[in-house]
């Protein structure tokens, strides 16, 4: 698609070289991306609804309702408190696994990042049976254990909001902390303890210090999607009477239609990414955060005696919250002939699953679904890599600008992002209407922030005299990326090529406007079992889409090899 | 008028070669050109915001079948996305679908304003439901669904003696903490339910529903997986959706409301200057006749036709007492009642 686009760099002849190339086109590829749709957004938000005129209506539109700017509020205190909640949920773990002997780690991690394939729609209705304040299972038990005549949770609050969102949320932070982690040799820590400090003041004051970076990465995208997330809010906000803003959002497409007034509504959304990157530069300041020096540094696992087992402990807690708890609950409906019947062998079946695996029609999907998301995710980390190098090692300058354009795409709720998308990539000339193509875009685009932002935070921790190395010994730039960088990075890569992946995997919003009948893809799939009334089949895809991912990270990670720093005892 | 001999000869033929037979050879010999013009045009695009997309193939399968050498392209998405790449498409001086179909007849007005629809009767609906057949728009398009909103329960909870007959019974105070029911602000289905309830019982009805905090959900489809899930025992749902999952064996029952179902007539129509115009007509034309309404009443959607009977355990739109707001009514209305509703409701 690009090579259509190639740059004029001719221009610059006298000192081209391959880097300047590939890194040019990297940059041409972004604008092409998202600028394009972005400007859309931005132009349509300043256009009367069908004469296309400049007007400010729309803003007014937007933003001239208190409801309207109060449902910004709740949406930035719910990111918010989502953030800081996974933080909690994933630091603790990935530390864990990561710096310790804690048992049954290969595990912890698939389980974590299989529930990040956890659909909105599937975790909040499985909460929803664990949590309801009627039914709720968990109820149940305490109203049995306790005598008392109301249960103990409420799903419908802005607490139970919060609580399901981080659930599936956290694995962000979780698999950037990780990926920081790994890098980070003993030999401070060491040091650390041979001045005298005890483990808890080695991890306040080196360990967490150095990880900061990736930490603060992580909750920023946490907190950019979770301002941009419908699914979750749509199943619990909307009931528990929360308004929130992608659900303001989503009634400008009712009639009459406004998709002008919903551009007005999120363009200003953008800013908060800019708040974002402020508070970011604020906090890690100039600090140098340079973790890997090439010297032959090497990982201990920190020995935690009876201390594993809490660690342990706190892990399938968290674990058991995200992904055994509410699956347990969905075994009801995936098993079942009627999931309302509650279960019991006369109602158990596995005709469910038949119908997910078996079926031509669903099984395409699925491995189409597959097939899109790894595309893009393969995308979004080569351009994320390349771009973060750029921006990291200071090659160009608007630097701050090159930054923002790689983290719009999040904070964009998906159903405006979508609507740009297709008015720029599907008509003429681009014409990609109803391709592989049009949705592969779309995924890179819209994830291209989770790839970025890992990305930067690993070129961030390497000593670039490393790669000054190279170039000294005569190799180039790209040389210097090839075959030092990129090894260096590697968990770090797999990591961003799952955080791309897996949410690709299940994004509705964009998908419903991009997809055809032969494109379709599995998260409309879901929307068409869910308005269908299957719910028992929804349920069942539910835990494909779980044995799947485990798998493919079980996979990945032993394919990547055998960490390079951890020292074998 | 001029009568000529001519006239007058072809007159007395018609008349005594068969009065009925000769229009009837006509409209085949119409439909025979109609088919080997649409061949040369090979695929027809559907956008449809309703059923769903195995539904759409089923139908897409079928028309295949009868129709061999033209294919069917359909994407159902939902109707706001069908409508706003329409018109995205039609912007874009580039019309990809050749019929459209929506929830949302309000688009349909907003499309013939802007002279986008062809006009056209198919041969077909001459067949359909009387209700069915005059909603046409003046010829721009046909109902190709009807949305039926009723009452349901979930009977493991509830009795069918102590179940809501009818809409009034809702506000009874014991099902407080036990209603479920979707948005006008996200679904068009739950969006004509407002119009209609406002129409007949006033704004007061959802004033009295309020005050025994109902459940409310996105999609009208939502309250059918709260009502399985035990969460809530009561609830508005639309018909096809809690007779799917009931036929699988779920406790949900459907109670026709006693003073009148809810309809909503969802309409389909031919895009001017699309790609593939007599294939689209043959679409619409199919979609009137009784293949299409025994692929609807396979999946438990109501039929269109009063040769197709209801699928089991449901009644047909002849046996029912059905009330369908205006569409003049729905878009001089619903805007407002939905302000209202987000100020009651705060949803």
């Amino acid at each position: 698609m690009s090579a259509a686009h190639a740059p004029p760099f001719s221009v610059r002849r006298r000192r081209l070289q391959p880097a300047t190339v590939v890194f040019g086109l990297a940059v041409v590829v972004l604008v092409f991306l998202i600028a394009a749709p972005v400007a859309r957004l931005l132009v349509a938000s300043f256009q009367a609804t069908g004469t296309g005129g400049f007007t400010l209506h729309n803003y007014a539109v937007a933003w001239g309702r208190e409801r309207n700017v109060a449902a910004v509020g709740n949406s930035l205190l719910y990111a918010l408190e989502v953030t800081i909640l996974s933080a909690v949920f994933a630091v603790p773990i990935a530390w864990g696994i990561s710096r310790t002997n804690m048992p049954c780690k290969g595990l912890i991690r698939a389980l974590i990042i299989g529930a990040f394939i956890t659909p909105s729609y599937l975790g909040a209705v499985g909460w929803i049976l664990l949590g309801g304040p009627n039914a709720g299972w968990l109820n149940k038990v305490w109203m049995a254990l306790t005598g008392s005549s109301e249960g103990f949770m409420n799903i419908y609050s802005f607490g139970g909001l919060v609580l399901v969102t981080a659930l599936y949320a956290f694995p962000y932070i979780f698999v950037f902390t990780s990926a920081a982690l790994d890098l980070v040799s003993s030999e401070m820590e060491e040091a650390a303890s041979i001045l005298g400090a005890g483990w808890w003041r080695t991890i306040r004051r080196i360990t967490l210090p150095l990880v900061l970076p990736a930490i603060i990465g992580g909750a920023i995208i946490v907190f950019l999607d979770t301002v941009a997330l419908f699914g979750t809010p749509a199943i619990i906000a909307l009931p528990s009477r929360i308004p929130v803003m992608t659900l303001v959002l989503w009634q400008f497409f009712e009639t009459p239609i406004r998709a002008e007034a919903a551009a007005a509504y999120a363009i200003p959304l953008i800013v908060i990414t800019l708040a974002m990157f402020s508070m970011q530069r604020l906090v890690l300041g100039r600090k140098g955060y340079v973790a890997l020096t090439g010297k032959g540094g090497t990982r201990t696992l920190t020995p935690l005696g009876r201390y594993r087992w809490l660690v342990l402990g706190y892990a399938l807690f968290v674990v058991g919250l995200a992904v055994i708890l509410p699956y347990a609950a969905l075994a009801q409906a995936a098993f079942s002939r009627a999931w309302g019947l509650g279960m019991s062998w006369a109602n158990f079946t596995l005709e469910n699953f038949a119908a997910v695996l078996l079926e031509a029609t669903s099984r395409d999907t699925i491995l189409r679904t597959f097939g899109y998301s790894a595309a893009a995710a393969c995308a979004a980390v080569v351009l994320a890599l390349v771009i973060a190098y750029i921006v990291t090692r200071r090659m160009v300058r608007d630097r701050g600008l090159l930054t923002l354009l790689c983290m719009a795409p999040l904070v964009i709720p998906g159903i405006v992002l979508g609507v740009a998308f297709y008015a720029t990539y599907a008509p003429p000339p681009i014409a990609l209407y109803g391709t592989a193509a049009i949705l592969i875009i779309g995924y890179t685009t819209r994830f291209l922030p989770v790839a970025y932002v890992n990305a930067a935070a690993g070129v961030r921790s390497l000593n670039p005299e490393m790669e000054d190395a190279v170039r000294i010994l005569g190799g180039g730039r790209l040389r210097a990326l090839a075959q030092v960088v990129v090894p260096l990075l590697k968990t770090n890569l797999v990591g961003s090529w799952l955080l791309v992946f897996i949410p690709a995997a299940r994004e509705l919003s964009t998908a419903l406007f991009l997809v055809s009948g032969q494109t379709r893809v599995i998260s409309v799939m879901m929307l068409d079992l869910s308005e269908n009334g299957s719910f028992e089949t929804l349920a069942a895809l539910g835990f494909v889409l779980l044995a799947a991912t485990i798998a493919i990270v079980l996979l990945g990670y032993k394919l990547v090899g055998r960490d390079f720093m951890l020292r074998r005892s | 008028m001029q009568i000529t001999r001519r006239g007058v000869t072809s007159g007395m033929l018609a008349l005594g070669a068969g009065a009925i037979a000769a229009p009837a050879a006509r409209a085949a010999d119409d439909q025979a050109k109609l088919y080997e013009a649409a061949k040369k045009e090979g695929k027809v695009t559907w956008y449809s915001g309703y059923l769903n997309q195995p539904i759409c193939e089923a139908v897409a399968k079928a028309f295949t079948a009868k129709y061999p050498g033209i294919s069917v392209a359909a994407t159902k998405t939902t109707s706001q996305v069908a409508f706003q790449r329409l018109m995205q498409d039609l912007n874009a001086g580039s019309v990809q679908a050749d019929v459209f179909s929506s929830t949302d007849a309000a688009h349909m007005t907003d499309l013939i304003a802007k002279d986008k629809l062809v006009k056209y009767t198919p041969p077909n609906a001459a067949g359909l439901v009387p209700s069915i057949r005059d909603f046409n728009g003046g010829g721009y398009y046909r109902a190709g669904w009807v949305g039926l909103v009723t009452l349901f329960y979930n009977s493991k909870q509830v009795s069918a003696a102590d179940s809501p007959k009818d809409w009034p019974d809702l506000t009874d105070p014991k099902w407080k903490n036990k209603i479920a029911f979707g948005s006008p602000n996200y679904s068009g289905l739950v969006g004509v339910w407002t119009v209609g309830m406002a129409e007949k019982y006033g704004w007061g009805f959802f004033e009295k529903l309020n005050k025994l905090n109902p459940l409310i959900g996105r999609s009208i489809d939502d309250a059918v997986a709260v009502l399985n899930s035990g969460e809530r025992s009561v609830g508005i749902c639309s018909a096809a959706t809690a007779l799917r999952s009931a036929a699988k064996g779920n406790p949900l029952v459907v109670n026709y409301p006693t003073s009148f179902s809810l309809a909503d007539l969802s309409p389909a129509a031919i895009i001017k200057g699309s790609p593939s115009p007599n294939a689209a007509k043959l679409l619409i034309d199919f979609m009137a006749g009784p293949e299409y309404s025994k692929i609807l009443t396979d999946n438990y959607e109501q039929s269109l036709r009063s040769d197709v009977p209801p699928p089991k355990g449901a009644k047909s739109l002849a046996d029912l007492t059905l009330f369908q707001p205006t569409l003049e009514n729905i878009e001089k209305e619903l805007p407002g009642l939905r302000s209202k509703w987000r100020d009651l409701f705060n949803g």
